[in-house]
């Protein structure tokens, strides 16, 4: 802690005229951070332990809705990232960003907006999650009001405050740490904003303005970059500070570090495609993803190394503080994780390694090894200087180092083996070309050994965070009385930087050469350059140029291009029930288990029928297509069971398969559909482009129509009218069965018959009525004679029927282009 | 229209474009990275590791 400065002496001046100001740092905001970072690091890990329970004890909390893993996912991933990490990150910036700059926070207020704002966004989300109200998109689940939340206190409160700060600073240069600010700050607001335009639609339910492809490009673009702009930048920006801070030396290269900036700012924003390798994303968006990760590798290295090397000298500390301790894993873990990154966007891995553990096990190196062993070594190393005290206990800091480490270990090693086994089994094939393991169900019993091995692994990561929590309020008891605030002196910046030319003229000056050749030397010496990083404005608007640049090359392509997206005449608008069944589908996280993608590969064919096309997404605001299968696919789904195997799949999944790990959904079962409300969601569909014509004035007449159809269907298969005091053909499972029965059967309908055909048709059908009425009334007219491709088979039929090798498009598609380059 | 004519302009070129672009900026910054002198680079690195305010500030 810098010496206090008790009598500051205003009215003084430099040599250069400007005034000499008294200014002290705002300690407070980073203690409230550093208190809620350790709150929600305990609710974050408390909460992805239960879902891990749950997911080996799907009957833990049987008949509790609130409680289910589809609905605890996100809350868990939310309160890890946005809760813990997101607290951490302000805590650093905060404390890094006033001393770096030499200034106060520009406001006072806007920090404890910000710091309120926040928690009160937390606490929404911990509230709206459990109850199903959610966008269903990964790591950006919360609905549109708590959007808007989330941009106002980001940029209006955090952002705004931060860019002052660094207007007013008292330091010429802004430090490296300063610039990966930056980057978040921007970047995490333009992805913020263009991945939840919705169409809202009521206070708790929205519909994104992106169907389909486009729907899944904008997301995983968003989802990448959030990891890359709120898990990796900021807290670059934090090693950057903290470590050279705990080592007590300077970072090892900051040429490096400012390579390593440019770097990821100018290639991460390009990388997220590669979540949608194989999926019907244009072949061209995927590879340019791959190329771009893998060119990550070099800058992510850059890093790692620069920060190790920063304890050059020094490693003799790292055996006795925990602080560094927890430093060297973590960026130990930021290059494993970097290194695997790039590894798994490599289309031939990445077809091995998607929808298995092994992502999540990659994703949890990243944020328990990086992402909380950073954080935790920051909290360590603030708490003597925020609590102006000796830190409680080292031992015990030490002692949550190894406990997490091994938690760590613990956690992901089974996991990586878990997917690794998964993506395996799953496309093993005998040598008959049948699938080895058919039953989906079979292979994720075979891995549920090693989920155990898991929830110890994360019991273990909790209790170490359990003894820093002990550690920090034992810290916190002994704080004195009250905290001194050190007051330090200095001026501002004056507005004039004194110019670099007379120190740094051109080495051409006596050489008869052209000017031109004089003021090409002067440009190459780059002090325009320096200039630029020193002016945080122009800055901030070049970062922004450069992630807004990138984002267009793809995104722009994506949107444009007719043929990235090839419709399909036979696929139609979902109808009314079926958009409440859909609505179901996502308040409930199905796509937390179960992806709607089938790639392009025999395993896939064999197992799940025949691969996605792009055009059979395109009326799915927002899209399915999941990035895990806990669950089999459901792409294909449609048709395939009854529906009274649905219901009572609903009701008691181990029943029908006692291996499985679903958790039963008896209050869909026991909940009346809300038919008032499906013609809003019709009609918002239609103004998204659904065309709908009937449905639009009689939505609720139909939607009841098909409720009775699928209920009468239900019970003529044996089951029952009605349970406790809610019919079937009212029950919410109705419609997410007609939704469920809907999926991936579009492309085997028969297409709409041309007018030629419609008028014989319908001379065809006079006829037959005529010879009925005339000679046999007892003669069976088909329902749909007026069709005349009725005959043809529908559904899982023609599934079965089609050549397992061949990715030739169905007959009825009326354009096809395959979205891949071909089959593994 | 104006729907169209965005629609009919060939974005076919975008990856191999966005590349260049890429290749461009990175080589800009790389070399404005390495053309920083030792003294520039040592009194950058060692600001965070004092809270007082150093005077001479500027560069």
């Amino acid at each position: 802690m810098a010496i206090a400065e008790t009598s500051p002496d205003h009215g003084l001046s430099t040599s250069n005229g400007s005034q000499i100001e008294s200014f002290s740092y705002d300690d407070d905001i980073v203690r409230k951070f550093a208190t809620a970072t350790l709150i929600w690091g305990v609710v974050g890990t408390l909460a992805g332990l239960l879902v891990a329970i749950i997911l080996i004890l799907p009957k833990l909390f049987d008949a509790v809705p609130y409680l289910t893993f589809g609905r605890l996912r996100p809350l868990h991933t939310n309160a890890a990232i946005f809760a813990f990490a997101g607290n951490g990150i302000f805590c650093a910036v905060y404390y890094s960003t006033q001393r770096l700059c030499k200034a106060r926070m520009w406001s006072d207020v806007l920090s404890r907006l910000h710091f309120w704002g926040w928690q009160l966004i937390i606490v929404a989300a911990a509230i709206t999650l459990p109850l199903g109200i959610t966008q269903s998109k990964e790591y950006a689940e919360l609905e549109w009001p708590i959007d808007l939340a989330i941009a106002v206190v980001w940029l209006g409160f955090f952002g705004v405050n931060f860019m002052m700060t660094l207007i007013n600073r008292r330091e010429r240069h802004m430090y490296v740490a300063l610039w990966f600010y930056i980057a978040t700050i921007v970047t995490v607001t333009v992805l913020h904003v263009f991945n939840n335009l919705v169409v809202p639609l009521g206070w708790g339910k929205s519909y994104p303005i992106y169907a389909g492809v486009q729907d899944a490009f904008m997301q995983w673009w968003y989802g990448h970059n959030a990891v890359a702009f709120f898990l990796t930048t900021p807290f670059l920006g934090l090693m950057y500070y903290f470590l050279p801070k705990a080592a007590n030396r300077p970072v090892f290269s900051y040429k490096l570090s400012i390579i390593h900036f440019w770097s990821l700012v100018f290639i991460y924003i390009w990388a997220g495609p590669h979540h949608l390798h194989y999926t019907a994303l244009p072949e061209w968006a995927s590879s340019l993803g791959m190329l771009f990760s893998l060119m990550l590798w070099m800058p992510s290295w850059g890093g790692m190394i620069n920060g190790l090397l920063t304890l050059r000298g020094a490693w003799h500390k790292v055996t006795t503080d925990p602080v560094l301790k927890f430093f060297v894993v973590g960026i130990t873990f930021y290059g494993m994780a970097t290194f695997e990154g790039p590894m798994l966007s490599i289309k031939a891995i990445n077809g091995l390694s998607h929808y298995t553990d092994w992502t999540i096990a990659h994703v949890h190196s990243g944020a328990l090894g990086w992402n909380g062993m950073m954080t935790f070594g920051m909290i360590y190393w603030l708490m003597p200087r925020i609590f102006q005290t000796k830190l409680w206990s080292q031992k015990l800091a030490s002692l949550h180092f190894w406990i997490g480490t091994i938690g760590i270990l613990l956690y992901i090693v089974p996991i990586y083996a878990a997917g690794l086994y998964q993506g395996m089994a799953w496309r093993a094939m005998d040598d008959l070309g049948n699938l080895k393991n058919p039953e989906f169900v079979e292979i994720i019993s075979y891995v549920i050994p090693m989920w155990w091995v898991r929830v110890l692994g994360g019991l273990l990561y909790v209790f170490g965070v359990g003894l820093m929590a002990v550690n920090y309020i034992m810290t916190w008891k002994t704080r004195p009385a009250t905290y001194e605030v050190p007051v330090y002196q200095a001026a501002r910046l004056t507005n004039t930087v004194p110019a670099e030319s007379p120190a740094n003229p051109s080495g051409l000056d006596a050489a008869p050469v052209l000017n031109a050749a004089k003021s090409l030397d002067v440009w190459a010496k780059m002090d325009w350059h320096r200039r630029w990083e020193r002016l945080p404005i122009r800055f901030t608007v070049l970062t922004t140029l450069a992630v807004v640049i990138a984002s267009l090359f793809e995104i722009v392509p994506t949107f444009l291009i007719r043929s990235n997206v090839p419709t399909i005449a036979t696929v139609k608008p979902y109808t009314p029930l079926e958009l409440a069944g859909r609505d179901i589908y996502i308040s409930e996280g199905c796509y937390n288990c179960h992806s709607q993608m089938v790639r392009p590969m025999v395993a896939e064919t064999k197992r799940y029928g025949e691969y996605s096309k792009p055009g059979e997404f395109i009326y799915d605001r927002p899209f399915q297509w999941g990035s895990r299968r806990i669950g089999p696919d459901l792409a294909r789904e449609g048709k395939k069971q009854s529906s009274l195997w649905h219901w009572q799949h609903f009701e008691n999944p181990q029943l029908l398969n006692e291996a499985s790990v679903m958790p039963a959904y008896v209050h869909l079962l026991d909940t009346k559909i809300d038919f008032k409300k499906i013609p809003d969601r019709v009609r918002a569909a239609h103004m998204l482009g659904a065309p709908y014509d009937r449905e639009l004035t009689e939505a609720v007449e139909m939607a009841m129509k098909q409720a009775e159809e699928v209920a009468a269907d239900i019970v003529s298969q044996g089951g029952p009218i009605q349970r406790g005091d809610v019919m079937t053909l009212d029950s919410k499972a109705v419609a997410l069965i007609a939704y469920i029965q809907r999926l991936g059967t579009d492309i085997f309908a028969p297409p709409d018959p041309t007018p030629e055909e419609s008028e014989a048709a319908e001379e065809e059908s006079e006829a037959a009525e005529e010879s009925v009425a005339t000679f046999d009334v007892s003669t069976k007219v088909p329902n749909d004679s007026a069709n005349p491709a009725a005959d043809e088979p529908r559904g899982d039929d023609v599934t079965m029927q089609l050549p397992e090798e061949s990715n030739g498009a169905p007959t009825t598609l009326a354009q096809t282009e395959p979205s891949q380059g071909g089959t593994e | 229209m104006l729907k169209d004519v965005i629609r009919a302009i060939d974005y076919s070129d975008c990856a191999e474009a966005a590349l260049l672009l890429f290749v461009f900026a990175f080589g800009l910054m790389l070399f404005a990275t390495l053309r920083l002198s030792r003294q520039s680079t040592d009194k950058f690195a060692s600001i965070p590791l004092s809270d007082r305010v150093e005077d001479p500030r500027d560069e």
